[in-house]
């Protein structure tokens, strides 16, 4: 997995099948309701990612766009932004791909295509599809009356091949029919006829006539309890929930009088219960119907089976075990299907009904609208449970798409939020801004529509944030507790409200991004010239931003400007339009120094030598092999004394800065790792490589053992597909498992050659820089004995510059390629100025090798 | 493909009074329990939950690929329903099946096996009673008395192993060849054979575009037959270069450009190509997050500098001439494609795993001979001319918004010895690299009636410059049929007090719009900012200094890069 693919869910339908002892298997509900036929479903493989392929094969002579030229039509105003608008009209077109494949069926006699009959007007306000099916030949007046086939199938047949056997309880449930595929997570009732473990100290089924406090009880009590459930069960959880800011922002502390409407059902579904140890329904099953692309196919169909149809059937199963909640609705649905049956109804119209009736079949509609457009779906359940799902999204990538790859143009390029494997930094949440990706009054009126209690302190942290100062700060400032901004955060970015990145300065250079949506342009520039009217356009900025990478700073006219110009930045930022460009770099031995080592190594050969050879002379009966065992034991000490006190006092700090990283990243990074924001799920994976492999660093570290660091085994299953998959793409993030202090070709300074060279001759002339190539530390953090001294001595090169001196061991930490440059500043607690004086100072001497990317 | 991918194959049949049972399995044991001593000791799953459904389903799921995950295994099965009067109850299904691994990721392509071995078998069967024969025959139901207490699919100890049964040395056939060789051919009898292969699925090739610049990635030229019938591929073939665009391609080689892009859509498909931008001394390139890969990767840099160095009868007049492609050109020819990328080569030959895709024969080509014998000969020596410092030098001092001349300027003494525009065309095909490309986007509030002599002449220029007018009137009708879409809801988004003139503005730039049509000159079309200026340059057939010249000439006009 190396570019994150654009989201799409390629959800067509979504079915609710329930195994009872009374009526046997039984396709409850589906949704939408005219479905489309698998065949057609089947045929219609167009990729996500070309989504005018067909033109280009077919017609080829329309010679340019993007290949995403179909979302403009969509966007509109500030939403450009949204991560989930960008990406509808590249869906969009799909579904009209699959449209046209359904109207080709609709005229093919018997071709499974029973879907291809028209609707009649009443579905007009339920929009199950774009509009072409309406347009058909619409004869039967009613509208639809095929009760029997969903799909395409046999209700009978499906409904029997959806009800796996009890071997599959809690498991995943996939079948695929030819390239459309049924994913679920059936539910079996216990054997003891419970749909939950009963809670000891819970003996409900004796207390049906406490009615109004215990069901209070009841419902707040059962509202944690599907969270611990989640929480608890699995680790792709995205994080636990802290009270009051659940998903949907309304779930959770419930007002205290339950509605007459839940207590009635409550009470019902308590004598339900109490009554029959033998429960009617023992299994449903909530097939979600996808067809994704061949290439595709295990992600697309991972990434519905996690985030939606498992937790959607986890939070149906509390219902039921709450009240019967399945069971009763889909009871309640059969029956109005029956009547509908026999009086002759249409299927719209039937639905209609069903929909305003029965809150399970709504939330199913919902669920469907949302995901199938790749929102996200907030489900209300009933008056007391209400919950959101999605599949989360990838906020930015590190690598470029190029013209064989094309990627989700618009997603943020940034390597900010890549995770360093080998690495036991604490995330930067804390250093990092939180760029609202909504304008704030927008975000609380949303959240006032969702959740009475919690508004007014959520609204304050909101107003509160902005993207030029770090959550510490603005924590700071606002008298915040670190730990609520930190859960605020994780949550809006979880929840694709926010984006996590590094505040944004004047001082800062951003360019163009090279992914930017420039089909989005069109629509951004009134957008933008509604909001800053005064200033320059965006055409401009982007014309402005395009030259020499420079700070933003240089661009704003006058201090005045500073603050609009920063809310441009932010915008821009926004929609992706531009991306910081960060500096990183590596440090250059030059030969100089390289020989001005060796000939110190050298000198300390011969030293030792005499030393040797005076205290042989020195000891009578000093034998030869104990001479040579002292003698190799001096060496092994003197590699490990002579080695320069900087590098032992950094280890030092290093351990201690190390310790405290891995602590506070114990803390955060199931957060973290599972709130997404640094990329894509599937980079999952590789942040626990790096966890794993940072904790056996410090372990190392804090044994302390002076020997060459061995490089941590690189954690090769995130990194071995990545190379099967790409070769030709080398990228950092997983190039940079390879040991990095792999032995230089240069021999003849690494140490083993030096030791037998100082075993030689002793009178060898002094090296010259001649004889040496400059070369780069790849990992200074993990520089062999060597490196070290090389380092050392560059060190003692800023003999007049006693603040660079001091500083160099630090600097050293982040001039191995991988960390910005402009992270030095918060990371260590240091002004940016400095920051930028100490590293000029290191450039000036020439010992850096500078490059500047995202 | 992943080697024995395959874990298990088998054959199940219903039988109208026994029920749904597996009759052959490869290997032994691997799907119901068997007694034979080389059995698996444990079944991968327990196949009796799933058999009725799923293995042997309602008719209305025959006649399709059916998978099913159980037990993290992935049961890819084609059952068939044979409706003939012949057979008892007149029907007769089987189902003929694979097992994979569920964690396959292309599991596609056995699908796509299960169903061809499907249809294959139901061809047999009505043809000749393949089958049907068999179990005629009295081994494989009767078999099902004597051990009877063993339930289902424990027969296979006294019928199953090898010996007479045809389905079962096809199981084991197909098994053990998809395996070692992801193909394999089983004659069946005098008129029928079984050809399989397990096909990769790839993804769908990107649109090309006529300003793209195609570089080969292996040596097409070295396969003694023609890859294609298709004669414009033929054609087209020569002259792919890794320097000439889509369009000069096509105009070099003479074809219509429409199938010159289909022809190189089909070897990206194949993976035979990648895209590059055209290479200009004025364009920018600027280094990606990858280029610490690079920096950390010994053997990339060796690559590198093996394909960069200039031969070695150059090395003393190296300093390039700026602007001098043609120079380039004249070497460049096919010896382009002879070293790109033996990652991607290897890659390639990994993929196709047909006997006759192996060994390439060395590049007889007659320009490349020589430059390939030059560069065997110098390797030794000038490899170490180019110090891996000097590359991560160069690299690293490209940057946004620094032309490569000035670029060049800026390095010469670093240079001696490179081909800059290979090394280059290096970075950009390692992905280290970007190229960033310029953008136009008119926001002109006041545009100037553009001047039509000067928008004449070019127009003729550049219809000149297309070999085919055909295809660039196709093209051309296909951007304007896009224009007004992209015009009409910008007009009417414009809701603030400037909004009327914006409209009215909108309606000139319409009017604008049509007169270049019919002056076929469609300059502002990509002046949208969607265009960037090697596609003006590419589609107008004019240099970027002239579409500089004329873009300016068009009014306000914002020009950025990204």
């Amino acid at each position: 997995m190396a570019l994150p693919l654009p989201p799409a869910s390629n959800l067509h339908a979504i079915l609710l099948v329930t195994q009872s002892r009374s009526l046997g298997p039984r396709l409850v509900f589906h949704y939408p309701p005219i479905s489309p036929s698998a065949a057609a479903l089947a045929a219609n493989k167009a990729p996500v990612w070309f989504a005018k392929e067909a033109t280009t094969s077919s017609g080829g002579s329309e010679s340019s766009s993007s290949d995403w030229d179909s979302s403009t039509e969509n966007e509109g105003g500030d939403d450009d932004a949204e991560v989930g608008s960008r990406t509808s009209g590249g869906r969009g077109s799909s579904w009209r791909t699959g449209a046209s494949h359904r109207d080709k069926d609709k005229y093919r006699p018997g071709a499974g295509g029973v879907w291809g009959r028209s609707i009649d007007e009443e579905d007009g306000d339920l929009e199950v599809e774009n509009g072409s099916k309406a347009s058909g030949n619409g004869k039967q007046k009613g509208g639809i009356h095929d009760w029997d086939t969903v799909l395409g199938f046999k209700v009978d047949a499906l409904e029997k091949i959806l009800c796996p056997g009890k071997a599959f309880n809690k498991r995943r449930f996939e079948m695929g029919v030819e390239s459309v595929v049924f994913v679920g997570a059936p539910m079996f009732v216990r054997e003891d006829g419970l749909w939950k473990k009963r809670k000891k100290r819970r003996k409900r089924s004796a207390e049906d006539a406490l009615l109004a406090n215990l069901k209070i009880g009841e419902a707040k009590k059962g509202d944690g309890s599907p969270e611990e459930d989640r929480s608890g069960s699995t680790s792709t959880e995205p994080f636990v929930y802290p009270e009051g800011f659940e998903p949907g922002y309304g779930h959770g502390l419930i007002s205290g009088a339950p509605s007459g409407a839940v207590s009635e059902a409550g009470s019902d579904a308590r004598s339900n219960s109490t009554a029959d140890n033998n429960p009617d329904m023992t299994m449903f099953n909530v097939v979600f119907v996808l067809n994704p692309p061949a290439l595709e196919y295990q992600l697309r169909v991972k990434d519905m089976y996690d985030n939606i149809s498992r937790k959607y059937a986890k939070a149906l199963k509390y219902e039921q075990a709450r009240f019967q909640y399945v069971w009763k609705e889909s009871k309640r649905i059969i029956d109005i299907k029956q009547r509908a049956k026999e009086n002759g109804e249409a299927l719209t119209a039937t639905w209609q009904k069903i929909l305003a009736i029965s809150p399970l079949a709504k939330s199913i509609a919902i669920l469907f609208e949302a995901i199938s457009n790749d929102k996200i779906a907030h489900v209300h359940f009933d008056a007391t449970f209400n919950t959101s799902f999605q599949i989360p999204q990838a906020d930015s990538t590190p690598y470029l798409p190029n013209a064989l790859e094309p990627q989700m143009p618009g997603l943020w390029l940034t390597t900010s939020n890549v995770v360093i494997e080998d690495e036991s930094d604490a995330p930067m949440t804390q250093h990092a801004a939180l760029l609202l990706l909504e304008d704030p009054e927008t975000l609380i009126k949303d959240l006032e529509g969702d959740n009475k209690n919690n508004t007014a302190a959520l609204a304050f942290y909101i107003r509160n944030i902005i993207p030029t100062k770090s959550l510490l700060k603005i924590s700071n400032k606002h008298n915040i507790v670190a730990q609520d901004m930190e859960y605020i955060a994780s949550h809006l970015v979880y929840w694709r409200r926010a984006r996590l990145i590094a505040p944004l300065h004047p001082r800062d250079t951003y360019i163009v991004s090279p992914n930017a949506d420039l089909s989005n342009l069109q629509a951004a520039i009134p957008a933008y010239a509604s909001r800053f009217s005064t200033l320059p356009t965006l055409p401009k900025m982007l014309s402005m931003l395009s030259g020499t990478p420079k700070p933003y700073r240089s661009f704003i006219p006058t201090a005045e400007h500073r603050e609009a110009y920063m809310d441009i930045l932010a915008w821009l930022m926004r929609g992706g339009w531009v991306t910081q460009l960060r500096t990183f770099a590596w440090v250059r031995v030059s030969p100089e120094i390289k020989a001005q080592v060796a000939a110190d190594m050298e000198r300390e050969e011969r030293v030792k030598k005499a030393d040797d050879l005076r205290r042989e002379a020195a000891s009578d009966n000093g034998s030869m092999t104990e001479s040579l065992l002292s003698d190799k034991r001096s060496s092994l000490l003197s590699a490990s004394t002579i080695r320069p006190a900087t590098p032992l006092r950094r280890t030092r700090r290093d351990r201690d800065g190390e310790e405290e990283g891995t602590e506070t990243n114990a803390a955060l990074s199931p957060l973290v790792a599972a709130t997404g924001w640094r990329g894509s799920p599937a980079r999952a994976s590789s942040s626990d490589a790096g966890s794993t492999s940072s904790a056996r660093t410090t372990i190392a570290l804090s044994s302390g053992a002076q020997q060459r660091p061995i490089s941590p085994a690189p954690p090769s299953h995130s990194r071995d597909p990545q190379q099967q998959q790409r070769p030709q793409r080398p990228s950092p993030l997983h190039l940079k498992t390879t040991s990095p202090s792999r032995p230089q070709p240069f021999s003849p300074t690494s140490p083993s050659l030096t030791a037998t060279a100082a075993a030689g001759p002793p009178q060898s002339p002094p090296p010259s820089p001649q004889s040496f190539a400059p070369s780069l530390i790849l990992n200074p953090q993990k520089a062999n004995s060597t490196e070290a001294r090389w380092l050392e001595k560059i060190g003692q090169t800023f003999a007049h510059d006693a603040d660079l001196r001091e500083h160099w061991p630090m600097l050293l930490r982040h001039l191995d390629g991988r960390h910005a440059i402009e992270d030095i500043s918060p990371r260590e607690g240091l002004k940016r100025k400095r920051v930028a004086a100490l590293f000029n100072g290191v450039r000036e001497g020439g010992w850096l090798v500078v490059v500047r990317h995202w | 493909m992943p080697t024995r991918a395959i874990k298990a194959i088998f054959f199940t049949r219903f039988h109208h009074e026994k029920g749904s049972r597996v009759l052959h399995q490869v290997p032994e044991g691997s799907i119901t329990p068997s007694s034979s001593p080389s059995a698996l000791r444990t079944p991968l799953f327990d196949v009796d939950a799933i058999i009725n459904t799923y293995i042997i389903p309602n008719q209305q799921f025959c006649d399709r690929l059916l998978a099913f995950c159980t037990n993290h295994y992935r049961v890819i099965g084609y059952p068939v329903c044979i409706r003939e009067g012949r057979y008892s109850r007149n029907e007769f299904i089987f189902n003929f099946a694979l097992v994979v691994e569920e964690g396959v990721s292309d599991w596609i392509a056995y699908g796509e096996v299960a169903r061809k071995l499907g249809r294959l078998l139901r061809g047999l069967e009505e043809q000749g009673e393949f089958l049907s024969r068999e179990e005629e025959e009295g081994r494989v139901w009767e078999d099902d008395g004597a051990t009877g207490g063993g339930g289902l699919g424990d027969g296979e100890g006294s019928f199953g192993l090898g010996g007479g049964s045809k389905v079962f040395a096809l199981c084991e056939m197909v098994l053990e060849d998809l395996n070692n060789y992801a193909e394999c051919m089983i004659p069946i009898d005098d008129s029928n054979t079984i050809n399989l292969k397990l096909f990769p699925t790839r993804a769908p090739p990107p649109p090309i575009y006529a300003h793209q610049v195609p570089v080969l990635t292996i040596s097409l030229s070295s396969l003694h037959t023609p890859i294609s019938s298709d004669l414009t591929l033929n054609r087209i073939l020569p002259h792919i270069n890794g320097i000439s665009s889509v369009a000069h391609i096509a105009q070099l080689a003479d074809t219509d450009l429409s199938l010159t892009r289909k022809a190189i859509q089909h070897l990206v498909y194949y993976g035979c190509l990648v895209l590059l931008d055209i290479f200009s001394f004025g364009a920018v390139y600027a280094p990606t997050a990858e280029i610490g890969g690079f920096v950390v990767d010994e053997s990339v840099k060796e690559e590198c500098a093996r394909y960069v160095r200039v031969p070695r009868m150059r090395i003393g007049s190296i300093k390039p001439k700026l602007g001098s492609v043609e120079s380039e050109r004249s070497r460049g020819g096919t010896d382009e494609r002879s070293s790109i990328s033996s990652s991607s080569r290897s890659q390639l030959h990994s993929e196709h795993t047909t006997p006759s895709d192996r060994a390439p024969a060395p590049d007889f080509s007659t320009t490349s001979v020589s430059w390939s014998v030059r560069d065997a000969d110098s390797d030794d020596e000038e490899s170490n001319a180019i110090s891996h410092m000097t590359l991560i030098t160069l690299y690293t001092s490209l940057r946004q918004g620094l032309t490569l001349k000035n670029w060049v300027l800026e390095n010469v003494e670093l240079l001696g010895g490179i081909d800059v525009r290979r090394l280059i065309t290096f970075g950009i095909i390692k992905g280290f690299l970007y190229r960033v490309h310029k953008y136009a986007i008119a926001t002109s509030t006041s545009l100037p009636p553009a001047p039509p002599a000067s928008l004449q002449s070019v127009s003729t220029s550049a219809a000149v410059n297309h070999n085919d007018v055909s295809d660039q009137a196709t093209i051309r009708g296909g951007h304007l049929a896009r224009i007004p879409s992209l015009v009409a809801p910008t007009a009417n988004a414009f809701p603030h007090p400037a909004g009327e003139r914006r409209a009215e503005e909108m309606v000139r730039l319409n009017s604008l719009v049509s007169e270049e049509r019919e002056q076929g000159l469609p300059l502002v079309r990509f002046l949208d900012g969607m265009h960037c200026f090697d596609e003006i340059c590419t589609e107008l057939g004019m240099s970027e200094r002239v579409v500089e010249g004329k873009i300016r000439g068009v009014g306000e006009v914002q020009v950025f890069s990204r």
